[in-house]
């Protein structure tokens, strides 16, 4: 009875998973897609958690308390280093070192690259990536940068993340230093950020 | 789509029970006969070939819960405690499979767990004895994980289980003392098997998320062939075929709150598991609802491959057996 039960039940889903490879829809995800609606900023100023990035230090400002890193994802960003960073005096261009950041992003829908702007004009966005994945459960932002890395971003909990989408352009609008571990100090002349 | 996958820690735990008077109703014949029947052996070899068989997969299966249980059957009723530690996750992000339009991802299985159920005799020759068994089980496998859209997915995956269980008899009623002897050397008691079970399956998964809750609506039928490969009793070996289907509807809610900087989750589950064979028999019960609840802290992405860490209970029940489990409930990502 129950063996007749199962070769039954067996046969049937066979059946069905055959007609779903037959039919199978899956993509892979996809930044490189035009997002639906109309171009619109969706928001901006959204909080990341700190995230940890590998990065070279191109050059510092002592005074002012910032740097500029190129980071690994080919992105250069000019950013403030927190209080609690101790050993800030030690950074110097060149360092190769591994920075825990937050970020605050801006999120858009751009139609090739630009943003309608007041007047009926419109202005070019540059962006530093695309969102490739949401997930709005877990607050869950991949994103995809023009080298083709990947990163994955916990957002606040105020983030629209219900009204982001794969191909939304995004702009790192501000990030801070939160913590720098040199990995390899560099020999080169201390360098300062031009004004 | 998002990543898929999970490892659970579920129910570290206590509960009770489940039927284990085997073969003590032999040792009230045997010893006076001098030597058992063949009706006897392969009632015996039965019965407790079942018990073994359904005592491993319940020990150390990853599908099914920890915890312990009471059952009830018979003349007698047992108390059964499971601690278990595993579960199951599919690795990575899932890849294009060719043109087909499926992606797949490897999954990975498994578990292992430690049972130890008594049976205290309150009644007639036996009464103060005690009968003890004790099973290690532990299990690995995988497969795979193969994505139709970006919500149905199945999972056919094989795992291999190896079990060690053993008996251990206490006399005190003035017959078993006199018979003793007798009862050791038929095998009857004081015995010990290793078994080694395969056991292939096929995970249907549907996943969907309304707002930001995850409702995930599964069903695994799940096969199991259990043979021993050494026994301490001439008299005792398993030789089985079981099949589970458990069917199931987990619901994961943010709270939209945070605790110690991270966000609260609540959800849980309802399954039904059907069960079919030598576990229906060795459990004595056809069914076994669960209903588990839990609430937890959300971690993705913020600790290195944990999902989240929290609490977690569940209740167990069906016709002749009921059981719960409370304990730490902590999930990972791959």
């Amino acid at each position: 009875m129950a063996a007749n039960i199962i070769r039954r039940v067996v046969f049937n889903l066979l059946t069905v998973i055959t007609a779903l490879i037959l039919t199978g829809c899956w993509t892979p995800p996809n930044a490189n897609v035009q997002p639906k609606g109309e171009p619109r900023l969706i928001q901006s100023g959204v909080p990341v958690e700190s995230v940890q990035e590998q990065a070279t230090v191109q050059a510092v400002d002592a005074s002012l308390r910032i740097i500029r890193l190129k980071l690994s994802n080919g992105s250069l960003i000019t950013c403030k280093v927190s209080q609690r960073v101790a050993n800030f005096d030690q950074i110097q261009s060149g360092d190769m070192v591994k920075v825990t950041l937050t970020e605050e992003l801006a999120i858009y829908v751009l139609k090739d690259g630009r943003l309608p702007v007041t007047g009926g004009t419109d202005e070019a966005v540059n962006f530093n990536a695309k969102v490739q994945l949401v997930d709005p459960s877990y607050r869950l932002l991949t994103l995809q940068y023009s080298n083709g890395q990947t990163e994955v971003l916990k957002t606040d909990l105020n983030a629209k993340l219900l009204e982001m989408q794969a191909g939304d352009a995004v702009v790192l609008q501000t990030a801070e230093a939160m913590a720098i571990r040199i990995q390899k100090q560099s020999v080169m002349a201390h360098e300062t950020i031009p004004n | 789509m998002t990543t898929k996958g999970s490892l659970c820690l579920s129910s570290i735990s206590l509960r009770t029970g489940i039927v284990v008077g085997v073969g003590t109703s032999l040792l009230m014949a045997a010893p006076a006969s001098a030597a058992l029947t063949p009706a006897e052996i392969n009632d015996f070899r039965n019965t407790v070939g079942n018990r073994v068989e359904a005592a491993t997969i319940l020990g150390g299966d990853y599908g099914i819960g920890g915890g312990s249980y009471f059952s009830s059957g018979g003349n007698s009723k047992a108390d059964i405690n499971v601690s278990k530690f595993g579960g199951s996750g599919d690795v990575g992000d899932p890849q294009s499979l060719g043109n087909l339009g499926i992606g797949w991802q490897p999954s990975l299985q498994g578990s292992m767990g430690y049972l130890t159920a008594k049976n205290n005799f309150q009644s007639g020759l036996l009464d103060g004895d005690t009968s003890e068994y004790k099973t290690f089980a532990i299990q690995f496998g995988g497969g795979a994980r193969f994505w139709f859209d970006d919500h149905f997915s199945i999972s056919p995956t094989v795992m291999g289980m190896y079990g060690h269980t053993e008996n251990t008899y206490t006399a005190r009623s003035a017959f078993a003392l006199a018979n003793l002897p007798e009862a050791k050397q038929l095998g009857l008691i004081d015995w010990n098997v290793d078994t080694w079970t395969i056991r292939p399956s096929l995970n249907l998964q549907y996943e969907y998320t309304w707002h930001r809750t995850i409702f995930t609506l599964s069903s695994e039928p799940t096969y199991f062939y259990t043979e021993s490969f050494r026994s301490s009793s001439p008299n005792l070996n398993v030789n089985g075929d079981s099949e589970a289907w458990v069917n199931k509807i987990d619901v994961d809610v943010p709270l939209g709150v945070e605790l110690f900087g991270h966000e609260l989750r609540t959800g849980g589950y309802f399954s039904r598991t059907d069960l079919f064979g030598d576990l229906q028999n060795g459990l004595n019960t056809s069914s076994v609802y669960e209903a588990h609840g839990r609430l937890v802290l959300d971690f993705l992405g913020e600790l290195w491959k944990v999902k989240w860490i929290g609490l977690g209970g569940s209740y167990l029940w069906g016709d002749n057996i009921h059981g719960w489990s409370i304990g730490a409930d902590v999930a990972f990502r791959f």
